[in-house]
């Protein structure tokens, strides 16, 4: 019988990994904590037989939690094994970080089923026609876009694959390129925030979720703009591998309306003004004139209220004690972050979402007060309970608050306490600083520049991006912004998030069946089936995550029994290994578990090895999962496994082969690594946006 | 024989999807509370244990249903890429050696765990006054039944498919990446259609 290739690789892997095994276990001396390594690196080779991981994971560890617990008191052993496994059980049931998982999911599953992503992707083509390698860019923003609010990289990829790659083989795009933008870009979701993955690193690791959230957002972003980097370079390098497109392509066909108008000057925003009393419609005209000057409106009014934030009168009120209180909590570099800061004075989120940058002098000054506190900002301190936030006087947050906060917090409170909270004490409007003048003649500058080239081609793309990309883009943002800022819980924020895209989907079926004769009761039928489906989904989804866990954390406890975990540290720490390089060595690792495991395998079951080691190097384990969560990305386009090769492989035409598919991603791959690196020398790019927003 | 083996499949998959739609009771409970905090000012005491509650139903009780659908996830590597009567055999044997064990274990042991609440009336201490907890302990033994009586329809599975040499079907259900349905959803063009360029 022959063995066939795929085979080899699995078989040598699992070979390898048993014979290790062998020949370094002590036999004759052979100590509980190596029963606990042999376990481990059994359960690797059982993981690669193909059983569902989740009962490996529970069998063996019934087993072997049983073993180590006959080796203490044979009488016992069975009823401890069985209260320690429906005790892991049970913490995964009552776990409040998890559950934000099947909330996130089905958000996902809505948001795909709202099918807006054709126009999303023929929108961003449309909009970026000169950009060299347009529709692999727009493909790459695409899927980042898509990917991010879904989270789902098979829909991902298996939908780009039949919208996306058609285009472009059409259009004489090389294979191998579309292959892999779309198939890199797919897995961008597993990274950017709001991902699942995360979650399941913050719930293994301890890690606050929201840190974790706001941490992965820029190298999320990063990674993003590496790969449209390396697309627009390779199409000026190699043009003949991404052709642009055809002029026929390109073109947007202007309405009726806008294409009389435009007989008259390109300019739309003049055309429109000039449009009056032409004999046209004057409320269709005043219409294109409205969506024309949105850009104008949504500036102003965020320049306004950022204005009007910072300016306002000196405010001696309630939140000036909370402030305070939060503002020395956070100098005194507590872990708790200050929950007190924000929240109490829900007025000043807009402020927080405007401009973050403001809070970090908010909160890092905590002696502002005495200076009148200009800015009572602090909305977003990095409040992980709402509880705690609902408390309104600062007499209140006061004894929450350490000892510390508490004398300057009475002091604030007592000042309060003369009048009620609602109460003000105005004061002459202050100066806006120097920097707010400047970003806003830097806005001024953009939208002047934008009305220049507001061509009517140019009106109908952003007419079109108002419909698909828009609306997504504030969906991810108002999930996202609300959890990185504080102003509510992952939890609650997915619950809004699944809620928006239940809306989403409920506005994308209505505009699409318009026409038909009775459009909302088609409407509620249709929106029924996809909650319908989507619900059925979630269930299987969460299913299969959440009853993993279950699995690992009964086999981890029983590792943790064995003492695996005492061998393992006293193994590494013995290597004498720097930090750096036991960094590179766990990334590594991971790199290579990536082959054959799972994200999900690998996070939940050498997550709890890994991060007991990160004190003994001085290792920030936030730092330590957005390296983790980056290096991931890799294990899904790493043949032999990787699944988004075989969702493309799947839509793809006959002639692309699958080893085609391969040879697109290993570029891809490599920008991972270097995004890896660079994020590992700059580690800023993920630690910036924490350390402002939480004080880390 | 198989008409009892389809009838448990068939509960398994009604229980899993009658409790799926706790997904919608989530959010929408999720949602209103979180309008009623901060809109209405009246925060309800018993929200997060309900909370916490529905969402360790919905998993627990989707266990069975998934895994009648086979959606837990494998390890892929060599699996995949075997004939159906060796993945069978090696998924027999691991269903005896892991799957039986822990989920007896599991099912045992949420027994008394759940009975010992209800022994002592036990309520929730995260908020005073919390909601009964033994409803929500009773999951588990429960789960673990469903679990238990699904693993044994997928060991039957696993003798067919070794006298047989192909696996028996499985029922259809709403799957994550459904290209037929995707394809309908994007207007997708006959892929076959697109010609390989000329080299």
């Amino acid at each position: 019988m022959t063995i066939r290739k795929e085979l080899w690789f699995g078989f040598s892997l699992m070979a390898v990994i048993i014979l290790v095994t062998v020949i370094f276990m002590p036999w004759s001396t052979m100590t509980s904590g190596h029963l606990g390594l042999l376990m481990l690196s059994l359960v690797v080779v059982a993981i690669m037989l193909g059983f569902p991981t989740a009962f490996t994971l529970m069998g063996m560890g019934v087993f072997f939690a049983w073993l180590s617990y006959r080796g203490v008191n044979p009488d016992v052993a069975v009823k401890h094994t069985l209260d320690l496994m429906v005790q892991r059980t049970y913490a995964v049931m009552s776990n409040d970080v998890l559950i934000a998982i099947p909330l996130f999911v089905f958000m996902g599953y809505l948001v795909e089923r709202a099918a807006l992503i054709e126009k999303l992707f023929k929108s961003l083509h449309l909009a970026m026609a000169r950009v060299p390698g347009s529709l692999a860019v727009a493909t790459i923003v695409t899927c980042a876009i898509f990917a991010t609010a879904t989270g789902i990289v098979g829909a991902v990829v298996t939908l780009m694959g039949l919208l996306a790659y058609p285009a472009m083989l059409k259009a004489g795009y090389n294979a191998k390129v579309g292959a892999g933008a779309i198939t890199a870009g797919g897995c961008l979701g597993i990274l950017i925030p709001p991902s699942v993955l995360l979650i399941v690193y913050g719930a293994t690791a301890g890690v606050s979720v929201v840190q974790l959230y706001a941490g992965a957002f820029f190298p999320g972003l990063m990674l993003a703009a590496l790969y449209v980097g390396y697309i627009i370079v390779l199409a000026l390098i190699k043009p003949e591998l991404m052709p642009p497109l055809p002029e026929a392509e390109r073109k947007v066909v202007l309405p009726p309306l806008a294409a009389a108008l435009a007989a008259r000057g390109r300019n739309a925003l003049t055309g429109l003004m000039g449009g009056f009393g032409t004999g046209r419609s004057g409320s269709a005209v005043l219409g294109q004139l409205l969506i024309s000057l949105a850009p104008l409106v949504v500036v102003v009014s965020l320049l306004g209220t950022v204005y009007y934030s910072l300016t306002s009168p000196v405010v001696v009120d309630d939140t000036a004690g909370l402030v305070q209180a939060g503002g020395s909590f956070a100098a005194e570099e507590n872990e708790r972050k200050p929950e007190a800061g924000g929240l109490a004075e829900p007025k000043e989120e807009s402020t927080g979402l405007a401009e973050p940058k403001e809070e970090s002098t908010g909160l890092a000054e905590p002696k502002a007060e005495s200076s009148g506190l200009t800015e009572p900002k602090g909305a977003g301190g990095g409040s992980t309970e709402p509880k705690a936030n609902a408390s309104p006087p600062a007499s209140a947050a006061a004894p929450g608050t350490a000892s510390v906060a508490a004398k300057s917090a009475a002091a604030a409170s007592a000042k309060a306490a003369d009048k009620p909270a609602a109460a003000v004490v105005a004061g002459p409007r202050v100066d806006a600083p120097l920097w707010f003048w400047w970003v806003a003649g830097g806005f001024v500058l953009a939208l002047a520049l934008l009305y220049w080239l507001w061509t009517w081609e140019r009106l109908e793309i952003f007419k079109m991006l108002l419909g698909s990309f828009f609306p997504l883009a504030v969906l991810i943002l108002a999930v996202l912004g609300s959890i990185v800022f504080g102003l509510s819980t992952p939890t609650d924020a997915a619950a809004g998030g699944a809620f928006g895209g239940c809306l989403l989907a409920a506005a994308y079926r209505y505009m699409a069946l318009r026409k038909a004769p009775s459009p909302i009761g088609a409407t509620v039928r249709e929106l029924g089936g996809i909650i319908k489906e989507s619900s059925f989904l979630t269930a299987k989804t969460s299913a299969m995550v959440c009853w993993l866990f279950v699995g690992s954390s009964i086999f981890s406890a029983a590792f943790a029994l064995l003492g695996g975990q005492e061998l393992v540290e006293k193994w590494v720490l013995s290597l004498g290994l720097t930090p750096i390089q036991f960094m590179i060595l766990a990334q590594f690792i991971i790199f290579i578990l990536g082959w054959p495991l799972e994200w999900t395998e690998i996070i939940v079951i050498f997550m709890p090895i890994f991060i007991p080691l990160l004190p003994k190097f001085g290792i920030d384990p936030l730092f330590f999962g957005l390296l983790v969560a980056l290096n991931l990305q890799t294990a899904f386009l790493s043949p032999p496994v990787a699944m988004a090769a075989f969702y493309l492989k799947g839509v793809s035409p006959p002639h692309v082969t699958l080893n085609a598919i391969f040879a697109g991603m290993m570029p891809f791959m490599g920008i991972q690594v270097v995004a890896l690196i660079l994020l590992y020398v700059f580690p800023e790019i993920g630690l910036w946006l924490p350390k402002v927003l939480y004080g880390r | 024989m198989q008409k009892l083996l389809l009838s448990i499949d068939r509960l398994s998959t009604w229980v899993g999807q009658a409790f799926s739609w706790v997904i919608v009771l989530l959010t929408l409970h999720i949602s209103w509370e979180v309008f009623s905090r901060y809109v209405l000012n009246n925060p309800r005491a018993w929200a997060f244990d309900v909370m916490i509650m529905m969402y360790g139903t919905l998993f627990m009780m989707a266990g069975a249903y998934t895994l009648s659908k086979n959606g837990h996830v494998r390890g892929d590597v060599l699996y995949s890429f075997f004939k159906p009567r060796t993945q069978a055999t090696l998924d027999l044997i691991l269903y005896f050696l892991f799957f039986i064990p822990g989920v007896i274990a599991l099912t045992f042991a949420g027994w008394e765990y759940a009975a010992d609440s209800l022994r002592i009336n036990e309520h929730s201490n995260i908020t005073a006054d919390g909601p009964p907890v033994y409803p929500f302990k009773m999951i588990i033994p429960l789960a673990g039944a469903f679990l238990l009586a699904q693993g044994i329809v997928e060991i039957v599975r696993c003798v067919i498919c070794i006298r047989q040499g192909e696996w028996p079907s499985r029922e259809q259900d709403v799957e994550e990446v459904d290209v037929e349905k995707l394809k309908v959803m994007v207007h997708a063009e006959d892929i076959n259609a697109i010609a390989e360029p000329r080299k």
